[in-house]
């Protein structure tokens, strides 16, 4: 059966080659980038009505406009708290002095003294770096994101977490929200809430409310069945179960679930500047526009410090949770006392900072921000010049090579063609349910008129998968197989992780030019860490005996790894590149602020040209469809090779 | 375990109750801070990411601030329908230059935006080859041999064409217009930001490659090659007596810059209201301010310099 299926797939792709070969040039639904199909210009001219219906319509009169007003109203009160000057005052209501105080202070109420420690000096470093006001607007803008998403995302997790139903009819949504790349909902949020605070705080809302909801339904569904059964046998009602038994016992995980959503609006902080955010992201891609890379990273650092800030302070609260030494009454006293004194010290800081002018603002003769930048500056600088003729050499192999044959393959093919090649693969891979869905998806792209951009950014989703799966698979074997590498590697994974793409985006096209491959390169980097992490996962979890047996049977590592480790870790691997498949989508449509044209240049083409925002709200749309039927093909797969 | 957790919210919740009660009641400092004099408002200016647009609109806030005590903030956002929606939100009130001949008109219509003149400024806009390729090919600049060297411009990502860098996301290109017009071999390639066309440009000029570009003026990369303007490649003009019909678009139009300003800034008739509908320079005025930000000085004190050197343009603005 397995020998069937490769011979299947191999057949497939060389009729599809060859089909592409013999009916070049035809069908490919080629449109210039000016021009709309009908079905753009009507969704362009809906998109200005709406526009123009916002002081009017009652939609947006009593529903959109109020909510609105209502959220940007809350992160205006926290900003106005912490970051920017309060109504009739020069400063905000708690100066820098008393932010650093409070947040301490609460860091070690919640957990240990170092994490506290850490805290400080993380945000004391983005003081330094010149970017307080921007770290505070970023706090200020997490903060409200979270403390909604997680109003909504409780509630409805618990009641996900009871209720098969409700789990059935939120999943779709959910995995929808995972693959939503992040540029595609932006156009439509603004559209509708206008650019700003509330948008920007919605949008992340939408990403990371399904994370609350999924974490806090899984606490509550494994949850130890045995003490809830106790409860209902000694004629607890339903209430009382949830919030004396369920609730409690699934603490833990939902602080482990606010860790998460707190790390999913952080991650949202630099994109979220594109519609308006205010906060971190403003300086990074004004980096971009000016070119200064310096700029860009000195932001940039301040991003992945409020990124570790946050998540060690939250995640180590949830940690706390955990300890079975129950502490002693000497331990309980000390803490108490401790805590006592702390929390004068927290409140004669916001006293300091509320008196005092250089307690209120970060004084400016305080910074490092000139020589981080110098440095960096310095350092691309000298990349640049030396290595330019590689990284050039480098991008002609892989578009000569690989990307331009690719390219004329899946564009210049007639789109029936790619659309058959599309199903074929979901039938063989994925079976006759997933097939269905692709050929309807492809379908959908096909009559939205941005064929032949999809499958430039197709092709450049690939190329950009292909390359992150051999660099990824690799380190993920190595840190699998090896602790102190993982140890190693760890620290970059998780900076790589938090650090915004936007960041090297601007290196990026130093290195590589206005080009595709800059889009590409800057896709790889973002995935390869979520694909190493979670290849390396696979490989630790293949069973211990299985190797020795191997190693007994006289195996060289080499098979051990090909024969052993990768298939007995197979799924994971599938499941990492979709991960990969993901996440390089994502980043690949920013390419088009750098050249790389596709999908990604008319959604930003469309948010700043009125004549072509119908075109850019469908090419949304569009890297959305190309997502599901990427991940539905592979999710399928994964299954079926369990 | 319990009561510990008991207890250290109790002292929390005290703590941030003490904090938030203080500061709602002790001295701030704000107290010794002054308000802004005179009886101008405070007002909002779009400032948008390119040089010459930095310079005209810190030359109104300096003046704005100097001479009629108005409270100025500048906000960074995307130009073009981005900040046309913030000023119909009244968080924006002064564009101090707009390229986009026209695409505010929906918002114009329905009142919520409001053209205020041009600035004085006039766009250049065209395809330029890099400023080396001149002096080689002296030909070069006018658009009928553009195919006689197509093929030096080629690239990996130009499918066997030349490779014509279009310009930024929201500016006015009409690059797939002219390469059909004129039957250029050209391919036209989103270049997506102005960094990628400034890098474009410089390296093209250091390393003697082959490169052709969107590129305006005023623009401050003029200050970093400056035999660009040479460079710049003659099309045929189109007619423009009839833009509806002028369907083969061979070249870009010289464009009067406009300035736009919130209903709400017209119909506050504020002294600013004035200042900036009064407001008008020349190209040479601004970019001689660019390149001095251009040179390592800040906004405010280049736009101080020019103010103090051209009295008698500002008090024509302010109408003395």
């Amino acid at each position: 059966m397995k020998v069937r299926k490769s011979y299947l797939l191999l057949a497939s792709v060389t009729v599809w080659i060859l089909l592409g070969r013999l009916l070049h040039g035809k069908n490919t639904l080629q449109i210039d980038t000016y021009e709309n199909t009908s079905f753009t210009s009507f969704v362009g001219q809906k998109a200005l009505d709406l526009r123009g219906n916002r002081t009017e319509s009652p939609a947006f009169i009593y529903f959109f406009n109020p909510i609105r007003g209502a959220i940007d109203g809350f992160v205006q009160g926290i900003r106005n708290l912490i970051a920017v000057p309060a109504p009739n005052s020069v400063i905000p209501v708690i100066g820098w002095l008393g932010v650093v105080g409070l947040i301490a202070f609460a860091v070690y109420a919640t957990s240990q003294w170092r994490t506290a420690l850490l805290s400080v000096s993380l945000l004391l470093a983005c003081g330094a770096l010149g970017m307080w006001q921007f770290t505070m607007d970023s706090i200020a803008m997490t903060l409200a994101a979270v403390l909604l998403s997680l109003a909504v995302g409780i509630p409805l997790g618990i009641w996900a977490g009871l209720s098969n139903r409700v789990l059935k009819i939120l999943t779709p949504f959910l995995d929808l929200a995972q693959i939503l790349p992040t540029l595609v909902y932006m156009a439509p949020i603004a559209l509708v809430f206008m650019i700003g605070a509330a948008s920007a705080t919605i949008a992340t809302m939408i990403y990371s409310i399904p994370i609350a909801i999924r974490i806090t339904s899984h606490a509550i569904r494994s949850l130890n069945r045995s003490p809830v059964e106790a409860a209902e046998s000694m004629g607890s009602t339903q209430k009382q179960l949830l919030t004396k038994v369920q609730i409690p016992m699934a603490k833990q995980m939902i602080v482990l679930g606010i860790n998460q959503t707190v790390m999913a609006a952080v991650s949202f902080v630099v994109i979220a500047a594109l519609i308006g955010a205010p906060g971190l992201g403003k300086p990074v891609i004004e980096a971009l526009i000016i070119r200064n890379v310096g700029q860009g990273f000195v932001a940039g650092f301040a991003v992945v410090f409020l990124a570790i800030l946050l998540d060690r302070s939250t995640s180590a609260a949830a940690k706390r949770q955990d300890s079975f030494i129950p502490p002693t009454q000497k331990q309980i006293k000390t803490k108490r006392i401790t805590l006592i004194i702390a929390g004068i010290l927290a409140v004669v800081s916001v006293f300091i900072s509320r008196t005092v002018l250089w307690a209120a603002v970060w004084p400016k003769e305080v910074t490092i921000a000139p020589q981080v930048a110098k440095v960096t500056n310095n350092v691309t600088g000298w990349i640049l010049e030396n290595l330019t003729i590689f990284t050039v050499g480098f991008k002609d192999l892989i578009s000569y090579s690989i990307l331009n044959p690719l390219e004329s393959q899946l564009s210049a093919s007639p789109w029936y063609v790619t659309v058959a090649m599309i199903v074929a693969l979901a039938l063989i891979i994925a079976g006759t349910r997933t097939a269905i869905l692709a050929f309807v998806l492809a379908m959908a792209i096909v009559l939205s008129g941005l064929w032949y951009e999809a499958m430039l950014t197709l092709t450049q989703t690939i190329v950009g998968c292909l390359l992150t799966m051999i660099i990824g698979l690799a380190l993920g074997i190595w840190t699998g197989r090896n602790d102190r590498a993982e140890r190693v590697l760890r620290p970059f994974l998780d900076a790589g992780q938090t650090l915004p793409a936007f960041v090297y985006l601007v290196p990026m096209l130093g290195l590589f030019g206005p080009t595709r491959f800059t889009a590409i390169a800057t896709g790889i980097v973002y995935a390869i860490p979520v694909v190493v992490k979670i290849v390396c996962e696979g490989i630790r979890a293949v069973p211990q005996a299985l190797i020795e047996a191997a190693t007994a049977a006289g195996s060289t590592t080499r098979q051990i790894i090909t024969k052993v480790q990768l298939p007995a870790a197979k799924k994971t691997i599938l499941l990492a590149t979709n991960q990969g498949l993901i996440y390089v989508l994502a980043v690949v449509v920013i390419g088009g602020f750098v050249g790389a044209g596709g999908l990604g240049y008319l959604v930003i083409v469309g948010n700043s040209k009125p004549e072509l925002q119908g075109k850019g709200l469908i090419a949304g749309g569009a890297i959305l469809l190309l997502g599901v039927i990427f991940d539905r093909i592979m999710q399928a797969g994964a299954r079926r090779s369990s | 375990m319990k009561s510990l957790f008991g207890r250290r919210s109790a002292i929390v919740t005290v703590v941030i109750a003490a904090a938030l009660i203080l500061s709602g009641c002790s001295k701030s400092v704000n107290d010794s801070a002054g308000g802004a004099s005179g009886d101008c408002g405070s007002w909002t200016i779009a400032m948008h990411a390119w040089g010459g647009y930095t310079a005209s609109a810190q030359v109104v806030t300096e003046v704005a601030k100097q001479e009629l005590g108005c409270t100025i903030t500048q906000t960074t956002l995307d130009e073009g329908p981005t900040t046309y929606d913030a000023m119909e939100a009244g968080t924006i009130d002064v564009i101090i230059e707009d390229w986009g001949g026209g695409r505010w008109k929906d918002w114009t219509d329905r009142g919520a935006v409001v053209e205020a003149g041009e600035n004085g400024n006039v766009g250049i806009i065209g395809m330029y080859v890099a400023p080396w390729m001149v002096e080689k090919y002296p030909d070069i600049t006018d658009s009928k041999n553009l195919n006689k060297y197509a093929t030096l411009f080629k690239t990996a990502d130009s499918g066997g064409k030349g490779a014509w860098f279009e310009g930024p996301a929201g500016y006015t290109t009409i690059g797939e217009k002219m390469v059909a017009a004129n039957k250029l071999n050209f391919k036209v390639i989103f270049s997506g930001s102005e960094a990628a066309l400034v890098d474009g440009f410089l390296n093209a000029e250091k390393n003697k490659t082959p490169f052709i570009g969107y590129a305006w003026q005023p623009w401050t990369l003029h200050s970093k090659l400056p035999t660009l303007e040479a460079a710049r490649v003659k099309f045929p003009a189109n007619d423009w007596s009839d833009p509806a019909k002028a369907s083969g678009l061979t070249d870009y139009p010289s464009t009067p810059l406009i300035k736009l300003i919130s209903k709400k800034l017209n119909d506050a008739n504020d002294p600013f209201t004035s200042l900036v509908k009064n407001f008008k320079w020349t190209n040479a005025d601004q970019n001689g301010v660019a390149a001095d930000l251009e040179n390592g000085m800040t906004a405010e004190e280049a736009a101080k310099k020019w103010i103090a050197a051209n009295t008698a343009t500002v008090n024509s603005w302010l109408g003395k």
